[in-house]
Formats: structure tokens, sequence, C-alpha cells
């Protein structure tokens, strides 16, 4: 055990564990507003950031046809080939997400109060995503070209401030607020946050329940496609297989803010990246994962909902 | 659907007589401890002998699918970290095995009560949570068991424990490679005695009180059934069964390493439990078999192997939502004579 | 109710399908042997199975253009995807195929993992890749003797060379080591560190498939390491060095065969894998024998790959002995133990009675030179 790292690389810690954080706060919406609209843990999420990645490497390497090996860009053409990557990316995650709601969910509603089915068919869907990208790609990593110079802005008491990072940060607030905005002042959004609170009564009141639904899908899998897009800026790598660990840190930092919650999905988000950096600087990489468990189940004895989790249903006996 | 299988044979059941049932019973046995003649028919496995697929992954599936139904089909806690358990029993068999000299029917015991005493422990800290928040913990105590596997050297690290001695030979049975039909009868053996119990407990106060929390934890509680011993008490089963599969499979795998232990095989008996018909031992079991056999048939488009796995989950659970043989849909409680009430 | 008929209907039928096709009758003779190879065939480590296997298909291709008495074969299977748990159930299939006289297994975990199988049949085993120190160790408990043997050097090797590649020309050296939590990064790691001694600045464990390596590099940095080595697969360590870059390291990475793969130096980054120093216990085909090397590109008309020398060269050994007359498992073994062999480069190889080759072994060094993995001498 190695405190004395958390003093000599603080700074760098905390700004790359808030940095990872902000990743994790997007793909933890695409979870925590399905399951606070449905009560369904989306196990495919994870698959829609999967194909989100993905999907933004492609865009720049057949819309824009640069290479791995291609030059960093300045200027206008760097912000419209940027912009198109996170249009691109946000806008076929988006659909993938409401295809799976469409595909392994939507008949699930009517036919069955068995919670497990939906999640059942919701780990089918992933399983089907994952493998069927896994042959296409015959399970290689996928590189993608560096197009934004990773310059270091500044250097704040010994750790750098990438200019990657800060782009993650700052489009990320800026998305959060708009969703914020959203669901709290839109119509829809109003529609979701009362299916939230109560599936039956919002019917009775005439909610389209299915208009409602497919937004939240929608909502979610534009975030998530999001997070996908700052994920290769930042790490310029994917695979097949890396839906599932992010998944779970996602869906364990929506859990430890308090799911069904957007604020919790930030909380839980940015807590979960300082956590995972702080212990493996401290206990060593290998710890991580069990780290981040062991305090989202201390968290939950104390308090059940997560840290702001709202009462919406009972989680405690 | 009209035609409710389950139910069907159920009426059948409850017609038949003392004797006919023994007859029928005695004969199903008979079957399955023939299975192994099988072997070299059109039924046979490409890769992999047909009586060593019985034993693994066939058997070992079934035995687990049982234990966590308990928890998951019997009383409704979602627990996503199943193969916790497995691990725990399969370490226990390989860390005693290679540091003393006991052979794998004394550590059998040993290794279900390790599992039954983790099971107790995590159940302890988290059965007081609810449904989805249970599922995500359960997870990650899945997880957490794989990990520290891993990181410990002293139980092999990643690279395991090799060289787990085979059972001794045991009513002149032999237990080594040329042999797998006698692993499969030992679990065969294991899986009829679990069958036993379950419904030996599920005609009785638990059995009832697992449905009861199952149905409606809070009226459960209202009416005085003490819904958190129950659940501690699925729970643990539900370890001491998937301890008893991992200690079993150590013995003829020969060798562990915490890679075996992963995520992907506790949604595998999720998906089992689920296919089958959730709560009901038959179609459990003939789910777990049949998902279970069927991956080994299809080895020859073994590349999509998992992919068509992923998509059989989808279909089914649109097809049939409740599963292959789901349950009544009024119990019915008789008396403890012996009429059966799932 | 029609549409579960359907289904159930349509699953019968493929079911039926499958079954005809499946028992279809093999076309195998009674004077035809297969060897097998046990390998990553698909899945994450195919690569390195397709190099592999492909080396053996051109072994006994070559083999057949002689008009032999016996006919040999590739036994069909074999795909273990680099997994210990299912190298176990590989290497049971293989050994109940009573043709097979011979495997090759590619990995150390998997080729653990089904030795029970392969000594109770008493099949030779020659591993082209397979480096673990413990399989050719009597005192270990996954001694592979007396049927495995091996054509590569094995990791006791591997890690001190890694070192002193690694270290070259570094004044005061202070190394830091990482390794992936898989089976063979944490042996190769456990050869390294000793070798290390007190120039080991701190080490890591990173398990596979992390994504961000950003408090490792911290450690690193707290550490002031200038060397870095890396002992677990390429496409990890591609990440893991890309970070280190970009986070501004600018000391030495070095890494052990796992690393070795064309799509190492692109993954990481051309500019930062520039310098990149590797070891590993292969020599690639164009170098030991152009000749072999230009029918390896005819026949699959693609460049040989990381360890196909090897798996040509061990299958080329089967092939020797069954050539000289030994036809059933039992004088396989007993001739590969007693063989001399001449390789692709032209040294006669012989086994010690632990599996081991006898003399001092071949390692060799490479660097990454502009986005390209090149030879750079022996380690």
């Amino acid at each position: 055990m190695d405190l004395s790292i958390l003093v000599d690389q603080f700074a760098s810690l905390t700004f790359d564990g808030i940095s990872l954080g902000f990743i994790y706060v997007l793909i933890a919406l695409g979870y925590t507003m399905v399951y606070g609209v449905l009560r369904l843990i989306n196990f495919a999420n994870s698959e829609v950031f999967m194909i989100g990645t993905f999907t933004t490497i492609l865009v720049s390497t057949t819309l824009f046809n640069h290479t791995i090996s291609s030059n960093t860009l300045t200027g206008v053409k760097l912000y419209y080939t940027l912009a198109a990557m996170l249009v691109g990316s946000m806008i076929v995650s988006g659909l993938v997400s409401v295809l799976i709601e469409i595909v392994a969910y939507r008949r699930l509603r009517s036919r069955t109060t068995n919670r497990l089915t939906p999640l059942i068919s919701a780990i089918g869907i992933s399983i089907v995503m994952a493998e069927g990208i896994r042959i296409l790609t015959s399970s290689a990593p996928m590189g993608s070209p560096r197009l934004l110079e990773k310059t270091i802005l500044a250097t704040v008491w010994g750790g750098d401030i990438r200019l990657d990072n800060v782009l993650v940060i700052v489009s990320g607030i800026i998305l959060l607020v708009t969703l914020d905005l959203f669901v709290n002042k839109t119509r829809l959004g109003k529609g979701i946050r009362a299916v939230s609170m109560d599936y039956d009564t919002s019917r009775l009141m005439g909610i389209n329940l299915n208009k409602v639904i497919s937004t939240t899908f929608l909502v979610g899998g534009l975030g998530t496609g999001a997070a996908a897009f700052f994920y290769i800026t930042v790490y310029e790598v994917t695979r097949f297989s890396i839906g599932f660990e992010l998944g779970l840190a996602a869906f364990t930092a929506a859990v430890l803010g308090g799911i069904g919650n957007i604020r919790g999905a930030f909380a839980g988000g940015i807590a979960l990246g300082l956590i995972e950096m702080y212990s493996s600087a401290v206990f060593g990489t290998q710890w991580k994962s069990i780290t981040a468990f062991v305090i989202l189940v201390l968290v939950l004895l104390f308090k059940p909902s997560g840290v702001f989790g709202e009462s919406l249903q009972q989680a405690r006996v | 659907m009209n035609f409710n299988l389950r139910d069907a044979g159920a009426d059948f059941w409850a017609k038949a007589n003392k004797w006919q049932r023994y007859v029928i019973a005695l004969a199903v046995i008979a079957g399955l401890f023939a299975l192994p003649l099988l072997q070299n028919t059109f039924l046979n496995t490409p890769s992999t002998p047909f009586v060593s697929v019985l034993f693994f992954p066939m058997g070992i599936y079934v035995l687990m699918a049982l234990g966590l139904n308990v928890v998951v089909g019997k009383s409704g806690l979602l627990d996503l970290g199943y193969v916790a358990f497995y691990a725990v029993g399969a370490y226990a068999a390989g860390i005693l095995t290679t540091h003393t000299s006991l052979n794998i029917w004394e550590i059998l015991p040993i290794g279900i009560a390790a599992a039954m005493f983790s099971g107790l422990i995590l159940g302890a800290a988290v059965l007081r949570l609810r449904g989805d928040y249970l599922a995500i913990v359960t997870l990650g105590f899945g997880e957490i068991i794989r990990i520290t596997a891993l990181n410990s050297s002293s139980i092999g690290g990643a690279m395991g424990i090799t060289n787990i001695p085979n059972p001794p030979t045991t009513f002149g049975l032999k237990f080594d490679l040329d042999n797998p039909q006698n692993y499969y009868w030992t679990i065969l053996v294991m899986i009829i005695i679990t069958v036993l119990v379950i419904r030996g407990l599920a005609i009785r106060r638990p059995g009832r009180a697992w449905e009861s929390i199952r149905q409606d934890e809070d009226v459960a509680e209202l009416m005085g059934v003490n819904t958190y011993k129950y659940k501690l008490w699925a729970f643990v089963f539900g370890a001491a069964v998937g301890g008893s599969a991992g200690v079993l499979f150590a013995s003829k795998s020969m060798f562990i390493s915490p890679n075996i232990f992963t995520y992907n095989v506790s949604i595998l008996i999720l998906a089992f439990v689920v296919f089958g018909g959730m709560g009901n031992i038959w179609g459990v079991i003939a789910g777990a078999m049949i998902l279970s056999y069927v991956p080994e048939r299809i080895r020859f488009i073994s590349e999509a192997r998992y992919l068509i796995f992923g998509l059989l989950l989808v279909v089914m659970m649109n097809l049939r939502p409740d599963g292959m043989l789901p349950r009544k849909k009024r119990e019915k409680i008789g008396e403890v004579k012996g009429v059966q009430s799932e | 109710m029609t549409k579960n008929k359907v289904v159930a209907i349509a699953t019968a039928v493929a079911f039926a399908a499958g079954t005809v096709v499946a028992t279809a009758p093999s076309a195998s003779s009674a004077t035809t042997l297969k060897i097998a190879y046990q390998g990553p065939l698909t899945g994450p480590e195919a690569q390195t199975g397709t190099d592999g296997i492909r080396g053996v298909k051109l072994a006994l291709d070559e083999y057949k253009k002689t008009n032999p008495k016996v006919n040999v074969v590739l036994f069909d299977g074999g795909d273990d995807q680099g997994d210990d748990a299912q190298g176990q159930t590989v290497g049971a299939g293989i050994a109940a195929d009573p043709a097979v006289v011979g495997v090759l297994t590619a990995y150390s975990g998997p080729t653990i993992a089904a030795l029970p199988s392969y000594k109770a049949a008493g099949i030779a085993i020659i591993s082209p890749s397979a480096t673990r120190a413990s399989l050719t160790d009597p005192t270990s408990p996954s001694f592979g003797g007396p049927v495995f043997h091996r054509i590569v050097s094995n990791d006791d090797l591997q890690g001190p060379a890694l070192v002193r590649v690694a270290i070259n020309g570094v004044k005061n050296p202070a190394v830091f080591v990482v390794d992936d939590q898989s089976s063979y990064s944490t042996g190769l790691r456990d050869v390294v560190m000793p070798a290390l001694g007190t120039i080991l600045a701190g080490k890591d464990s990173a398990a596979k498939g992390i994504t961000d390596f950003s408090a490792t590099i911290a450690k690193v940095k707290k550490a002031k390491a200038n060397v870095v080595i890396y002992t677990g697969y390429y496409a990890d360590g591609a990440k893991f060095l890309k970070q280190l870059r970009d986070k501004g390291y600018k000391g030495i990475y070095a890494g052990g065969d796992g690393v070795l793969n064309s799509a190492f130096p692109k993954l990481a980054g051309v500019k930062a894998a520039e310098g990149a120093r590797l070891t590993a216990p292969t020599v690639p085909l164009e170098v030991a024998n152009p000749k072999s090397a230009a029918a390896f590109k005819k026949m699959f008309k693609a460049d040989p790959g990381v360890y196909s020398t090897e798996a040509y060269d061990a299958t080329r050994m089967f092939l020797q002995v069954i050539t000289a007359g030994a036809t059933t498992r039992a004088e396989v073994l007993a001739a590969v133990k007693k063989i001399k062999f001449k390789n692709s480069a032209g040294n006669t190889l012989t086994f010690q009675s632990s599996g081991d080759l006898s003399g001092s072994g071949l390692m060799n060094q490479f660097a990454v030179r502009k986005g390209k993995i090149v030879i750079t001498g022996k380690a």
C-alpha cells in the first residue's frame, strides 16, 4: 500500500479521475434513465457504447479518409471532423438504443410481469451485438487516427491538463446541463419524470407510453454515443469487448449515485472515476474493481438508494 | 398457449397411484443412468466424447441451475454472481487436495461448507437490499471472488492450481480419464439428492415462505414471515449446491484458474433458469440440459456459437416469456404426505 | 400456438440438418495419420494461432508433394482461443482421436490444462511457442514430461534476456514492470523481477482489457523510472505505450514475445512506438530460410508471422520421424525424444530429457523502427 503516491501525484490522479469519470457519467445516463422509467437494467447499453466507439472511428476513416497514421488536424477542419464524429456516434448509438428497445423489450412489457425476462432478453441482445462485432472485426482491436493533438494546456500542481481531457469535461458538462433542462423543462421530459414516478397512473393520465419510453432510450443512447466519442478522443482504440468493463463500471456509478436520477449519475460517475484512480495508485491497479464494489456495498448498506437517490420505490426491506 | 406441458404432466402425476409413480420414477432414473450408452449415436458431440459432455457441461450446469433456481426462481432473489460459490467450491477442492492428503469425497462437505459460509456472509450483508440493487451487488461479489483469486499468488494467482488429483477408486469404480461415466453417475446422484431435498423443502415451510417472498415481500413480512431468515436460507442453500458443483468440477478437470469463473458463467446459469421456467425444477433441468448440450453439438459452426446462444435467449424470451415449462398459474399446496406443490 | 409450432419445427429441422452434416463420415483411411495444432484460431489471440497453423500447413503440404507412403493430415479442430479452460476440452478431444500421433500446442496455459489428456494418451507434444518454464521443470506440478517438448527457449531464458535488452545503454536504470494478470504475463514477470534485483523501481498489475493506465503511469512517474517493461500482450501493450508517451514519458519501453505482433506499432502510434525493444525466442521465417518464406507467401498470400518458423519446424520434426517409420503414438514419442533435426536456419536440434532443446537456447531481440518490427540480433 502506497499512500505517498496520493501526495506526490494528487493533481494528476484527480484530473485523470474526473476525465474518466465524465465518460462513466455519460454511459451511466443510458442505464439510469431507462431504469427510472422501466425499472429495467438496460444491459445492452454497454454494447451501444461499443458500437458508438466503432462508429466514431469509422466516420473518420470512411467519411474523411483518415488512416491510423494520419497527421493531426487544426482549425476549421479539426472542428468539423470532430463534430461529425460526435454527431455520427450519437445518432447511431441513439438509433441502436431505440432499436434494442423495440426488438428486445417492447413485446415483453405487455406479455409478462416477470422482471427477469426482459433482463435475460437484454443480456441476450448484448451478447448478439458483442459477438456480431467480434466476428466482423476478427476480435482485433481497431485503432483511431489521432486527429486532435494532445497538447498540454497547463500544468497545475504537477498534474498536466491536456486538451482532450478538457474537451471531455467541458462537453460533458454542456451535455448534462442540456439533458437536465430537457427533463425538467420540456413536455416530453415531464412525461419521462411522470412515468418514472408512477407508471400506472401515467398511463391512466393519457401519457403516450411508447413515445416516452422510446425517447428515454433515445436520450440514453445519445448520451452513450457522446461518451463513445470522448472515449475514442482520449484513448484512440476500441475492441468488441470494451462494452463489459465500462458498462459494469458505469452501472456501478449509476447505482452509487442514486439510480433513476440524472444528478445521481453525475455524482456517481465522478466519484467512481476518482475512486478507481486513487485506489489503483494506492493499492495497485489489480484492486481497483474490488475497491469500487466494496465501496458500493458500504454505501448501499447505509444509504440504500444511493448517495443522491430519491426514494422512488422502497429500496430496503 | 392453451397446452401447458407442465400442467399436463402435473395432472397426470396427481392422478397416478403410488405404484405407477414409483415405476415411472425408477424408469426415468434408470434411463438417466443409462445415458452414457448413447455415446456413439447421432447424439454424439464432435470434439469431446459424449459421456464427458454429460458430466461437464451438462451435469455440472444442471446442478448449478437447480441451486440458482431456489434463489432466483423460487424466492425471487436476483443473483447475478452465482459463479462465486462455484469458484469457492472448486478452489476449496484445489487448495485442500494439493496441500493436504484429503481426498475429494472428504473435501466435498468441506467445500460445500465453505461455499455456504461465503453465501452466509454475502447474504447477511446484502439481503436487506431489494431487487435490482441486489443484482448489482451480487454481480460485484462474483467479480470480487474472481479478482481476489487472480491477485492471490498463494492460491496460484493467474496460473491457477494444477494437478488436482482425481477421486480415489470407490466401490470399485475408477475415476480416471478412461472412465468419464463414473463422474457422470456421481453427479447424477448429486442431482437426484438435490432434487429430493429441494422438493422436501418446497412443500414445507421454507418453500411456502420462499413463494410468498417471491410474490410480494411486503405482504409476506406483514403476514409474519421472517423474510430475512428465509432469504438467507435460500441463498445459503443455493451456495451449497454451487459449491458442490465446484468441487466435482475441480476433481475431474484437474486444473482450475480464475478465468474459468467469470461473470459469463453466472449469466449462463441464470439463462438456464429463466429459459427453463423459473421455480419449476423439471423445466430448469430440461432447460439446462438442452442449452448446455446444444453448443457442444453444434461445434461445427463454432465461431458463431455464442452469438447463436444470445439470439436464442432473445427469441425464447420474446416467444415464451415465462420459460419453457412455466409454473402453474395456481399453486397447489397439498398435504405433506407427498402431493407435490410447486 | 401456430408461431410456436413454426419455431419448434424450424428448430427440429435445423437440428436434424446439423446432425446429418456433423455425422457425415470424414475422409480418413487406415494409413492416414494426423497432426494436431492446439492454439487460438479464433478469439483475441487468433493472429498467433493463425500464424502457427499456417506453418504446420506449409510443412504438411510440402510433405504431401513428396508422395509419401504414409498420409499425414491436419486434425480438424484444436481451437482453444488461448483460453486455459478451453484448452482442457480441446485437449481431451484431440487425445480421443486415435489417428492423432503428434500435437503442437501454442499457449502455455491451455497446454498445461490439456496435459492430463495428452499424458494419459501418450501423445508427443512439440510446442512452437509455449514458453512457461515450469513445463520442463520436473519439480513443478505443471511438468509436461514425458510427452512435452518445445522447439523454443523458455521464459527462464527470456526473462534475463528481456532485462538485458531493456537496460542496454541506459545509465542508472530504474525499471518499472507491468503485467496484465494473465498466466503468461505473470509467469514472465516472475522471471524478470529476480533478474532485475535492485534496479527494480516498482511494479503494477493492470488486468487485460483495462481502459485507462493513468494510475499505473502515475506510479511510473513517482518511481522516476526510465525503463518500463511490459510482460503482457500486444493489444494492451500498445494502449499502455501510447498513454505513457502522451503523459510525457520519455524513457525506454520493452516487452516480451507477447507484444511481438505486426499490429503493435500502429496501435501504439508510430511516433510513440519508435525505439520500443522486444525479445522473443523466435526467428522470422524470412531471416531463417528465405525459400520457405517465399513458399509460405505463395501458399497463403500473406507474410509469415510470429512463430510460423517454429511451427513449421516442429511439424517437420514429426514428419521426419514418421518418414523414418514411426506410426503409432508410442513410436512417435520415442523417436521424437531421440531426434536429431536440422531446422530452417540450418542448426541441428536435439532434446534434453526435460523436453527443452539441448544447448544454450535461442533468444532474439527486436526493435520498432518507423512502424515496423525488425530483428536486431541475439538477446
